[in-house]
């Protein structure tokens, strides 16, 4: 490709990155938080064999490189099971996984900060399990975890960059692709890490706001 | 009436509860007195279901509380108040109380926030009903609790030592409010080491020692000279509760 100035029309290919990184954000995020709630649920029952299946996924996911596990997802195994993989489905795939184990975590975390003496004080008033879970557990371990998720999705938000190595249009690719055209790093990167970076402080502070009215019986003082 | 019957409870090598029996009829008031350790909890604990006995037998008007299909209906009978409150922090003092009787026993909600209120102005609460538990102070931190006790009109109060976290002026605050209860004929299991107390407000008093039940007595007789006094253990725990 030829070297070449600016266009205005850069603007709009930096907008459509953005689009596509935000939007997958917001798809692996949603599944993430479903599927490791839902395990922290599942685990919550003490359901056997399940849960212990569940602590095996989410620490293999936890301690192997994102981008091994992308490679793997769209490489390795369309070739090994013979199926058809675009990026999209790869990079959603591997990203929801991600964030479900990391989600997963501080759930059960949070509800085990959860003293048992809030279980027992519902159980003996005849409440079910999914009766203590839904009013007196869930409550309470989303307001501790709304902190770490906070944290954690900031930074998934940046781990969606990995996915424009295979080919997704994300903003990372777009930087890329008008880095490569234009030959101005300097000027390319800044503007795609100040977006990256309205991104995620857009991200912090809709968690903290949440945090706040979550936590409002217990609002924290200082010491 | 609730009914223990040779109950064991041991935790791993530990026995705690070595072959207890006690009978609650409707209308009594039975404090359980004990040194610490010897099993005044647990036996509480096993009325409400939250252990699992060993051996034995423990009904709440006839329904077994090891029997997961009974356990639900024994509950509902007996309603529990927490040495620490146990209160849920989420939630204000009114939510704390119409939980239960608006999921359990599937009350309308308006109906059971009305008597939540009704309750909470009954312990000299009626402003504090959207107060959560962080603003309140301990007596009436238990205050709630007794009321959230209370919503679901259990047959039985189950109270393990609900004042021992408590300065004396908010024990007499919640004492004056189980005394109340009595008078009005509430049936009450009462672990306690308020000893002068029991003595007011009790129709039998039994005394546990490692596990054992030493003394099952009606009040006047357990503080007589020829009844529950003529057993040294009995004599010895007294005198010391009474220094102390
Ligand atoms: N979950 C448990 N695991 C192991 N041991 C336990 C457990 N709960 C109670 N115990 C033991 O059982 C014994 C009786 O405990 P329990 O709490 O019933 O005594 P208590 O009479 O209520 O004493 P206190 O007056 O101090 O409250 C103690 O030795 C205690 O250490
Ligand atoms: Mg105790």
């Amino acid at each position: 490709m030829r070297y070449a100035e600016f266009t205005p029309f850069d603007l709009v290919l930096l907008a459509q990155g953005l689009g596509v990184t935000v939007g997958l954000f917001l798809a692996t995020t949603l599944i993430g938080l479903f599927l490791g709630a839902l395990w922290g649920v599942i685990r919550f029952y003490r359901t056997p064999v399940l849960t212990q299946f569940i602590t095996f996924v989410a620490e293999i996911l936890k301690n192997s490189p994102v981008l091994v596990q992308l490679f793997l997802v769209f490489f390795g195994f369309p070739a090994f099971f013979k199926l058809n993989m675009t990026p999209v489905n790869a990079a959603v795939i591997t990203l929801s996984l991600n964030t479900a184990a990391f989600v997963y975590v501080i759930a059960v975390s949070s509800i085990e900060s959860i003293g048992r003496d809030q279980v027992e004080a519902a159980r003996v008033f005849g409440l079910t399990r999914w009766q203590v879970l839904r009013h007196v557990i869930a409550p309470q371990a989303l307001a501790f975890s709304i902190g770490p998720l906070t944290a954690l999705l900031v930074n998934q938000l940046q781990v969606t960059s990995l996915i424009s190595v295979i080919g997704v249009m994300d903003l990372a690719k777009i930087g890329a692709n008008l880095n490569l055209r234009t030959l101005q790093p300097f000027i390319v990167w800044t503007v795609v890490g100040v977006l990256y970076y309205l991104a995620a402080k857009l991200v912090a502070t809709l968690g903290a706001r949440l945090e706040k009215r979550l936590r409002a019986h217990s609002a924290f003082r200082g010491l | 009436m609730i009914k223990v019957e040779n109950v064991k409870k041991a935790f791993g090598p530990v026995t705690v509860l070595d072959g207890v029996n006690l009978v609650v009829n409707p209308g009594e008031v039975v404090s359980i007195l004990g040194s610490s350790g010897s099993g005044k909890s647990t036996l509480i604990r096993c009325i409400n279901g939250l252990e699992k006995l060993n051996a034995g037998r423990i009904t709440v008007d006839d329904f077994d509380v090891s029997k997961p299909k009974d356990l639900a209906e024994a509950r509902k009978r007996s309603g529990t108040v927490f040495q620490l409150f146990n209160l849920y922090p989420h939630m204000t003092a009114l939510q704390n109380i119409t939980l239960a009787p608006v999921e359990v026993l599937k009350r309308p909600r308006a109906e059971a926030e009305a008597e939540g209120r009704a309750l909470l102005a009954s312990v000299g609460l009626g402003d504090r009903a959207d107060a959560y538990s962080s603003q309140l102070s301990g007596g009436q931190r238990q205050r709630v609790g007794i009321c959230r006790a209370l919503a679901m009109k259990p047959r039985y109060l189950l109270l393990d030592e609900v004042t021992s976290a408590l300065d004396p002026e908010m024990t007499a605050e919640v004492l004056d409010i189980l005394a109340k209860l009595a008078a009005g004929g509430t049936t009450m299991v009462f672990v306690t080491h308020e000893i002068e107390f029991a003595r007011q407000i009790s129709s039998r008093i039994v005394f546990l020692e490692k596990g054992k039940l030493l003394v099952d007595l009606p009040t006047a007789e357990f503080f007589a000279e020829t009844g529950g006094l003529a057993q040294p253990r009995v004599a010895q725990f007294l005198s010391k509760m009474r220094k102390d």
